[in-house]
């Protein structure tokens, strides 16, 4: 079972059966026939993603407790085995999230339905995120970059690829039909680019800039990725040595390359290997704990500036094995306010039939991503 | 409404549905044509034009929104119907970039399809190999392949053409047709030929899907994104398929399940045009939070794209992956290691040491860590390291002489297996090697006791190999070794052992009686029959060419059978291109190909689907038993009965059916003869190690008779020398050991009963191997005579007596052997009914008064029965047949 429970794709003698896994939860899908499976497994992550909006969050209670909400969002979201309505903006109009209020109301009135009478104006318009009538007291954009780190430092604590997932995700909170143009300083350091079905894709081919319509509210604009950066923050050194059965452990972390702002919510996490029976882990940073499962978490928050964080301890083997032979992986986690590390920088953003009070706004935040020590 | 699914109200929301397709609102309009599915699940013949018109009006639409919807609708009503296409081609293309997502991922695929269909493949895209393939009409030869490239002025890439053209076909004909073709390679008609192919420059259609879909190569859904790659791949000129390249690996990053599936069309990629995607081999390093089945693709990919340039750093990353604690993961990366070494083999120096290093060290722990990965990985780094030495032996003599001494220390089984097999395959290499061959003999038989199994029967074929071409002085030790080491084998508990060793001693009682190898190499004109055999056995591995069969299936890029890699139901593959243009004739013909291909599969022996299989099998059998007739009084024609045998071996290529088709012959005489003659014994437990080795399938007796029985009936009937080529495998019904001498083995004869379709002829074959006389030998089905010990039959085999006993009757009596001379073979044809279930069939061999049981195992393949039907039947038949892996069975998930 721990097999089929990583495989993507399952096939049954009469069924094939997709699922993905989020925050505990499986999502299944199931066909009979051939049909794209990635059309399949997006589709599952997008309900999933539909579903922690409206919910807040994703567990097994919240799912049970608003169980008529989820049926009504599937019962929008796909009909006859065909995706129908994804699109969360013309969702939401039509099924009001739930709040207290609407709860309060429906014991009330006893009517339990919180399906809109009315049809969604956007179903009919030829931008089918966008509702037709939105107004706002005070006009407002916000532009936020929002870069995850990949990086893979091997044994020899050499960089073996670095590279950065970039989105950029705008709040809209505009009236009426706007349209916006958003330019960059330096487009020509995006390997690889992905858009929200809004862009246009002429203005982005000739002159790399990005035109759209916005739909309401907040939404992923677009995503990149910037390849073969040649540094990182900061740095975390492992030594693993062992002897006679026992293993003595060392990390440091510390920082490389300051980027102007602090680094918070230094995480670091790591599994010990099987072989090791009982570990004893001290730092003098930060708090270090470390699970049932062997999942060891060194969470040290903010580098402090007169020293650098430290872990060490002494891990006792398994009885006949004198050295360690597998080595563990270590994850960092970070956080740099006020930064986008790929170096991507925002030019512009020019709007049209807007009303002229507006206020723009800029925000970056470079997280990890899959930032790995090896050791 | 149209969801109401009842049969009595269709017309009318079909009028509904008519009324609203023209109605002025888009939404209504998109409603319109998300109900026509669902009307059109309703299978209503009369109505089914009707949608189709509408569906025809949808596509014509100018919003996005309806167009979408009306895509999902035709795709699921009338995929073939491709003059609703025709009709809006342009519109569609156009229009394609603002529809919504999930309808982009349909129409996609839709427009792909027409322009294959009407327009055929483009000259420049790497689907054109197939266009040098089929007009030089040379499947395998790579070189003209090469050649036609270098005409097209891309001298430099290089890449697995045979693949391409593979994977190409595989696209066009679906797997299916594809076997049939490749089955009768000569009688095929190629529809495929050159003219069916247009220019991606000059054709506007072409030009216009790929000028559409490459903005979708952008779009965030990675089902649009692998979906337009597709048909970049499929048709967009060679120079520009790199463009998929980017956005394939930025969907990597999204979803876990997403990301596999994306990897397994990578690979199919990557493994067709490899220079591709060798800049980007970065992207396929291993993060720890891959799930197992993405790190394996992932190393699946970086061995096929490695080059000379990057294999460094790919390197340290497997260096890396080796200290993994998931083991398993760490096992596929030495095979990996091994994979590349055989890409480029400048670096298999390099590899060989880091494996053996790696070998030591985990010989340092192994010993006392008992998990079971640990043991993987070593038998995996000692199978990569035989691979690369395969390729060059004498370069690489230290290697394997480091191997040698290290087997002192390797405790796993199946590690030492493979050491040893390469003592025995290697030991003629280099200088060093046949010095210290005696040492390590001496070794492996020193510790011979405490050996497993597998690697027992390894030490005694090695030795046997080292015997063969050792030379000089060390001859005499080594043959003492030897029969040291059979005493040992035959004295073991395990009776396989004791088989081989008994087998072997036979073979070699020449070598072993005459200590002296001159003396072996002055009466070689006597004895060489049996060394003869001994070589042709034991140095059969090298004349195996090293060419591996490309074994992959290909679908559809993005399809789902890509990922579970069959043919999921529903699946077809590219129309035949330009087949809407000469849409009928191209079909027929193609249709008859296909009947005539299986036809001869089912017939299995008469080559023409229209003669009638029924005569055919009948006149099988009587030449059949003519031949057997004169095969039973062997003792008394001897010289007939060995001259009839010699020429039918002649005519045989293959040395080692000469070899036992004349030794048959000659135990017949000396079994008759009584003469002692040691021959004997040695040719009677060869059929064993026939079945032992499992090298030759039915290379004894009755192959060669069937084979004569099948040439005689080919007089008659004038078939081709197909019959030749199928070679029966027998099976053994009943050993000597158990039965008192007696020996009966069965094989398939793919011929039709004369009494019922229902029953499956077997060709049995009685053997005496006693020194007596047998008499009433015969066999019956045990359930008819009540007379069966029930006791000893499991729970599962009770309960399928149960069921047959209330059947007909599963074995048609057998007309009874009233004696059976010492060496003599009769042959019967037993007409047995197995029920369409895989269960064994209990029967009861009575011989000599006393009652044997024994068990038939029937074959799926020869439930198969030759069904003759004109091609109107087979069409309609075909049609019905909702895919090749449907049945039925009851499935629960259990977490």
């Amino acid at each position: 079972m721990l097999f089929l429970k990583s495989m993507p794709v399952i096939a049954s003698p009469t069924h094939y059966i997709f699922q993905i896994v989020r925050a505990g939860i499986t999502f299944l899908a199931c066909t009979q026939v051939e049909m794209p499976p990635l059309m399949g497994i997006e589709f599952l992550c997008r309900v999933a993603d539909i579903l922690s909006d409206y919910l807040g969050e994703l567990n097994e209670d919240l799912i049970k407790d608003n169980f008529v909400i989820v049926y009504e969002l599937l019962d929008e979201m796909i009909d006859n085995g065909f995706p129908l309505t994804t699109e969360p903006n013309i969702l939401r109009e039509m099924i009001a999230p739930p709040n207290i209020v609407s709860k309060m109301l429906s014991v009330v009135t006893g009517n339990s339905s919180n399906v809109s009478d009315i049809l969604p104006g956007a179903t009919a318009s030829c931008v089918p995120w966008r509702p037709t009538d939105v107004k706002y007291a005070n006009n407002e954009v916000y532009v936020d970059l929002v870069e995850e780190m990949d990086a893979i430092i091997n044994r020899d604590g050499v960089l073996v690829k670095c590279e950065i997932y970039g989105e950029v995700q705008v709040n809209c909170l505009l009236s009426g039909l706007p349209d916006l143009t958003l330019s960059f300083a330096n487009p020509s350091i995006l390997h690889d680019v992905r858009f929200h079905p809004c862009v246009r894709f002429r203005p982005w081919e000739s002159h790399q800039i990005l035109s759209f319509v916005p739909p309401d509210g907040q939404f992923k604009l677009m995503s990149y990725r910037v390849k073969k950066l040649k540094s990182t923050p900061i740095y975390v050194k492992p030594q693993l040595t062992s002897d006679a059965g026992t293993c003595r452990i060392s990390v440091m972390v510390g920082i490389r390359n300051d980027p102007g702002k602090t680094i918070d919510s230094i995480i670091l996490q790591f599994q010990l290997p099987p072989c090791i029976l009982s570990a004893d882990l001290t730092s003098n940073h930060g708090t270090v704990n470390v699970l049932s499962n062997k999942i060891c978490t060194w969470s040290i928050g903010r580098i402090p500036k007169d020293k650098a964080p430290s872990l060490s301890g002494t891990m006792v083997l398994e009885t006949g094995l004198e050295t360690l032979r597998v080595f563990p992986t270590f994850q960092v986690e970070f956080r740099i306010m006020g930064v986008a590390l790929s170096g991507l920088q925002i030019d512009k953003l020019d709007l049209q039939n807007v009303p002229n009070r507006l206020y723009k706004g800029f925000r970056a935040v470079t997280r990890a991503g899959e930032y790995e020590v090896r050791s | 409404m149209a969801g109401i699914r009842l049969h009595v109200i269709s017309p009318l929301v079909l009028v509904a549905v008519g009324k609203c397709a023209r109605d002025p609102s888009v939404f209504v309009r998109k409603c319109a044509a998300n109900a026509l599915p669902k009307l059109h699940e309703l299978r209503q013949e009369e109505i089914t034009s009707a949608i189709e018109e509408i569906v025809g009006i949808l596509l014509n639409d100018r919003s996005p929104g309806v167009v979408g919807a009306a895509a999902a609708a035709f795709a699921s009503i009338c995929p073939n119907n491709f003059t609703l296409i025709g009709r809006n081609y342009r519109n569609l293309c156009q229009i394609l970039p603002d529809v919504e997502e999930w309808g982009q991922i349909l129409l996609i695929e839709i427009l792909l399809r027409y322009v294959v269909a009407s327009h055929g493949l483009v000259k420049e895209s790497i689907m054109s190999s197939l266009l040098c393939i089929e007009s030089s009409h040379s499947e395998k030869d790579v070189f003209d392949v090469n050649v036609a490239l270098e005409d097209n002025g891309i001298p430099s890439r290089t890449y697995d053409s045979e693949l391409v053209n593979l994977v190409s076909r595989s696209y066009i004909e679906g797997l299916g047709e594809y076997l049939t073709r490749s089955s009768d390679t000569n009688a095929r008609s190629s529809d495929l030929n050159g003219a069916r192919f247009t220019s991606g420059k000059t054709n506007d259609d072409v030009k216009l899907l790929l000028q559409c879909t490459s903005p979708l190569l952008w779009s965030h859904n990675s089902a649009v994104v692998l979906a337009a790659a597709g048909v970049h791949w499929i048709m967009s000129p060679k120079e520009d398929v790199k463009r998929i390249v980017k956005p394939l690996l930025f969907i990597l990053r999204s979803s876990g399940a997403s990301k596999y599936v994306v990897l397994c069309n990578i690979q199919v990629f990557a493994k067709a045009l490899p220079h591709l995607f060798v800049p980007h081999y970065e992207d396929f390093f291993v993060s720890s939070s891959d799930s197992y089945q993405s790190k394996a693709l992932k190393l699946e990919i970086l061995s096929s794209i490695v080059t000379e340039s990057s294999i460094s750093s790919v390197f340290k990353e497997f260096q890396d992956y080796i200290r993994d604690p998931d083991r398993r993961f760490a096992a596929d990366t030495v095979a990996a290691i091994g994979l590349c070494a055989r890409k480029l083999p400048k670096m298999a120096n390099t590899c060989v040491e880091g494996l053996l290093a790696l070998i030591r060290q985990e010989l340092l722990t192994s010993d006392i860590e008992s998990g079971n990965g640990e043991a993987d990985v070593l038998i995996q780094s000692i199978i990569s390291i035989k691979s690369i030495i395969k390729q060059d032996p004498s370069c690489h003599e230290k290697v394997i002489i480091q191997l040698f001494r290290s087997l002192d220390s390797i405790k796993v089984p199946e590690a030492r297996v493979m050491i040893i097999w390469m003592v025995g395959e290697y030991s003629s290499v280099g200088v060093k090697i046949p010095r210290m061959l005696t040492t390590v003999l001496k070794y492996l038989a020193w510790c011979f006791k405490s050996e497993a199994v597998e690697t027992k029967l390894q030490i005694l074929n090695t030795t046997i190999k080292v015997l063969l071409c050792a030379k000089g002085g060390d001859m005499w030790t080594i043959t003492r070794l030897f029969s040291y080491l059979l005493e040992l084998a035959e004295c073991d508990l395990n009776y396989d052992v004791r088989d081989r060793a008994r087998f072997f001693k036979k073979l070699f009682s020449h070598n072993l009686c005459s200590q002296v190898p001159e003396e072996t190499n002055a009466l070689q004109e006597n004895k060489d029959l049996p060394l003869v055999l001994v070589e042709c056995i034991f140095r059969k591995q090298e004349n195996l060419a090293a060419s591996e069969p490309i074994n992959d299936r290909f679908y559809l890029p993005g399809s789902l059978s890509q990922i579970v890699l069959h043919a999921a139901p529903g699946y077809e593959p590219l129309p035949k291109p330009c087949s809407s243009l000469c849409d009928d004739l191209g079909q027929f013909s193609n249709s008859i190909d296909r009947t005539t291909a299986l036809g001869e599969e089912w017939t299995g022996s008469s080559s023409n689907g229209t003669d009638d299989p029924d005569t055919s099998g009948s006149l099988d059998e009587e030449s059949g038993s003519n031949y057997d007739s004169q095969q039973s009084i062997p003792g008394l024609s001897d010289n007939s009965g060995t001259g009839d045998s010699a020429s039918e071996g002649d005519r045989n290529c293959d040395p080692l059916i000469q070899i036992s088709d004349a030794g048959i012959a000659c135990s017949n005489e000396n079994g008759a003869s009584h003469s002692g003659f040691p021959d004997l014994e040695g040719m009677m437990s060869k059929r064993a190690l026939e079945s032992w080795l499992d090298e030759q399938p039915g290379s004894s007796s009755p192959s060669a008779s069937e084979q004569i029985q099948v040439r005689q009936s080919s007089a008659r009937i004038s078939i081709g020398n197909i019959g030749r080529q199928v070679k029966a495998k027998s099976y053994t019904l009943l050993d000597p050991a158990n039965g008192n001498g007696l020996k009966v083995y069965y094989s398939f004869s793919s011929e039709a009963s004369t009494i019922s379709p229902q029953l499956v002829c077997l060709e049995t074959f009685f053997e005496n191997c006693s020194s007596e006389t047998m008499s009433e030998v015969t066999l019956v089905d045990e359930e008819s005579h009540k007379a069966l010990d029930l006791a000893d039959l499991t729970l599962a085999t009770t309960a399928s007596s149960l069921t047959s006993q209330s059947d007909l009757p599963t074995l048609v009596p057998m007309e009874e052997i009233t004696s059976l001379e010492p060496g003599q073979t009769m042959k019967r044809i037993l007409e047995v009914r197995f029920h369409h279930h895989l269960l064994p069939l209990k029967l009861a061999l009575h011989c000599n008064g006393k009652k044997l049981p024994v068990k038939l195992r029937p074959d799926i393949g020869y439930f198969i029965k030759p069904v003759p039907m004109d091609m109107e039947t087979f069409i309609e038949m075909e049609s019905r047949l909702p895919g090749m892996f449907e049945y039925a069975r009851r499935w629960s998930l259990v977490y």
